[in-house]
């Protein structure tokens, strides 16, 4: 019997062992091929030959500018975050909290438009945002994604729970309702809006669909998309290429390190990527 | 003065009242999703009956069904029906089971096993862009891993320039990115069932096997159906990958190997400027999504 389950235990730790090396590998591969030279890629070349050569590129050629393709990133996700932490917990309060004419109204469009694949209506937004004239800019990759209503159905969960005493305690001090919203209940969110940001962090950081319709820019290109054209231009640089995989995927992946714990439970209790 | 405090205290009612709140508060998002959804959203039916190209469109024209008529008689079209079937059917019961048995592995009382939650997790994080371009590396002819697939009787060939397993390729892509969600999702809900049952079985001599097939899958199906559906609203919608592995040629490259509803409509919608009949095409594949939807929910109820 113990060997038994000794045996099984082994077996399964196996297992494990083999499937992690299987998922490890991609990842292993990319790093250590972005320090080799063209000649030992594929190869186990010894510590001695490995290069930052390829990383070098991307800080001197203007059209594979990944400092600036950062810093779109950065200001596209700032942008977007923002207008999401404002936007969405005020109409998450009001739907959870507030009694007012049309509020079920609200609600349903909330629940209707929460179904709805992007693919749906991007011709159309392109075209608008085409109208506008806001291809290649900020606005157009930001000002349509200020809020999701994804993530005001799961703020307005939480505000639920938060009870009306709060905000009743709240107005005999002399506050609004308005005022309560943002002196009390807001902060008392504190850690679900954590988990919305770092889901829309996560998915604004790595679309790729959006920004590679609205940007033709190589100057204006965030990482994800700038990445795509390098592999396109340097195809049988594999090195290079996969330089461009690690400087392009480090910070989100910094990212996820920090907020680790607070993304795993986001995913696990609301069921999405962003 | 008077008047003064009036306003104030005007002010003051109106900052308490749940109906000048409540829309004062949905507003921002009532003006932005009325602009930056309900109304493209219309805009994609009416289109879809439209002959619109976007070099021209003032001269859109009205032309009642006949994007629908082409669409269903383009052969192009119920290829790429077809293909986005097959990467749901291929993809989905695989990432489903390997998410099961993943999330199993992690959840045992064993050293490491955070580190290894995080190996299977960071495909999931990190872009589809990125995975798509390393795999691409790792899937050229020549490569140890082409070599190694040879064992299995796979040709040593460019997977994704190669017609055969182009789709495979974008399956496979899928497949590793998914598992880690759904490793998050079943290890939420391995940690769920009470420890006594398997103490229960144990005692009245169930082998594991007995105990997985008995406790942990009837335990676990309601998340199995969560995984199962998010999965296959995803793989109707991959879109990144396979425009990776397109590079500079047309969307479901190889020779249209690839070719998905999404990348049909927006080869024709947005790379041709074809408005109207790419807006035909996503209604259609937005009723398809919904007939899914539909059919797993009919499903789920008849067997929960």
């Amino acid at each position: 019997m113990e060997t038994k389950k000794r045996l099984g235990f082994v077996s399964n730790y196996l297992l494990l062992i083999i499937l992690g090396s299987l998922f490890a590998l991609p990842f292993l591969y990319t790093i250590y091929t972005s320090f080799v030279t063209m000649q030992d890629v594929n190869k186990l070349s010894g510590f001695s030959n490995l290069t930052f050569q390829n990383y070098k590129l991307f800080f001197t050629n203007d059209a594979y500018n990944v400092p600036q393709w950062l810093i779109n990133t950065v200001i596209m996700t700032a942008l977007v975050i923002l207008g999401n932490l404002i936007i969405n917990p005020m109409a998450a309060f009001a739907l959870a909290k507030l009694d007012f004419r049309g509020k079920k109204i609200v609600f349903w469009i909330v629940l209707g438009s929460m179904m709805v694949p992007y693919h749906m209506i991007l011709i159309p937004v392109y075209v608008n945002v085409a109208q506008l004239g806001w291809l290649n800019s900020f606005a157009g990759l930001t000002v349509p994604f200020l809020y999701q209503s994804l993530y005001i159905f799961m703020l307005r969960q939480f505000f639920v729970t938060v009870p009306g005493e709060f905000i009743e305690a709240a107005r005999l001090d002399g506050l609004t309702k308005m005022g309560a919203f943002w002196r009390i209940v807001y902060p008392l969110a504190k850690s679900s809006l954590i988990t919305m940001s770092i889901l829309a962090f996560a998915g604004t950081w790595n679309s790729y669909l959006i920004p590679s319709t609205l940007v033709s820019d190589p100057e204006r290109y965030v990482l994800v998309v700038g990445l795509n054209s390098v592999k396109d231009a340097f195809f049988e640089n594999t090195p290079l290429i996969m330089a461009g995989v690690v400087l392009t995927t480090l910070p989100i992946l910094i990212f996820f390190f920090i907020f680790q714990k607070q993304y795993i439970e986001g995913i696990s209790s609301s069921g999405v990527k962003g | 003065m008077t008047t003064n405090s009036n306003k104030q205290s005007r002010l003051r009612s109106i900052a308490d009242s749940d109906m000048a709140v409540g829309w004062l508060f949905t507003l921002p998002f009532l003006v932005l999703w009325a602009w930056w959804f309900f109304y493209p959203f219309i805009q994609s039916f009416i289109r879809s009956f439209q002959d619109a190209n976007f070099a021209a469109l003032d001269e859109a024209k009205f032309i009642g069904l006949q994007n629908y008529i082409t669409i269903l008689h383009d052969p192009q079209f119920y290829r790429a029906v077809l293909h986005s079937l097959q990467i749901v059917v291929i993809a989905v019961p695989i990432q489903t089971v390997l998410g099961l048995l993943v999330a199993m592995l992690v959840n045992q009382k064993i050293k490491g096993k955070g580190i290894f939650r995080t190996i299977f997790f960071i495909p999931y994080i990190t872009s589809q862009i990125a995975v798509t371009t390393v795999f691409m590396m790792l899937f050229k002819q020549g490569t140890f891993v082409t070599e190694f697939f040879t064992l299995f009787g796979f040709a040593d060939t460019t997977w994704f320039a190669d017609t055969r397993y182009a789709l495979l390729f974008v399956s496979l892509l899928f497949i590793f990115q998914q598992i880690g969600f759904s490793m998050i999702v079943y290890l939420s809900a391995l940690q769920e069932v009470p420890k006594d049952l398997y103490e229960a079985g144990q005692m009245d001599g169930a082998s594991k096997w007995a105990q997985f097939r008995f406790i942990t899958i009837p335990y676990v199906k309601p998340i199995t159906f969560f995984v199962v559906s998010v999965a296959t609203i995803l793989g109707f919608q991959i879109y990144d990958q396979i425009a990776a592995i397109s590079r500079y040629g047309a969307l479901g490259s190889p020779a249209g190997a690839t070719s998905t509803v999404v990348t049909y409509f927006y080869q024709n919608g947005i790379r041709y400027m074809n408005i109207g009949y790419g807006s035909a095409a996503v209604v259609l594949f937005f009723f398809i999504i919904m007939i899914i939807t539909f059919l797993q929910k009919k499903l789920l109820d008849e067997k929960g």
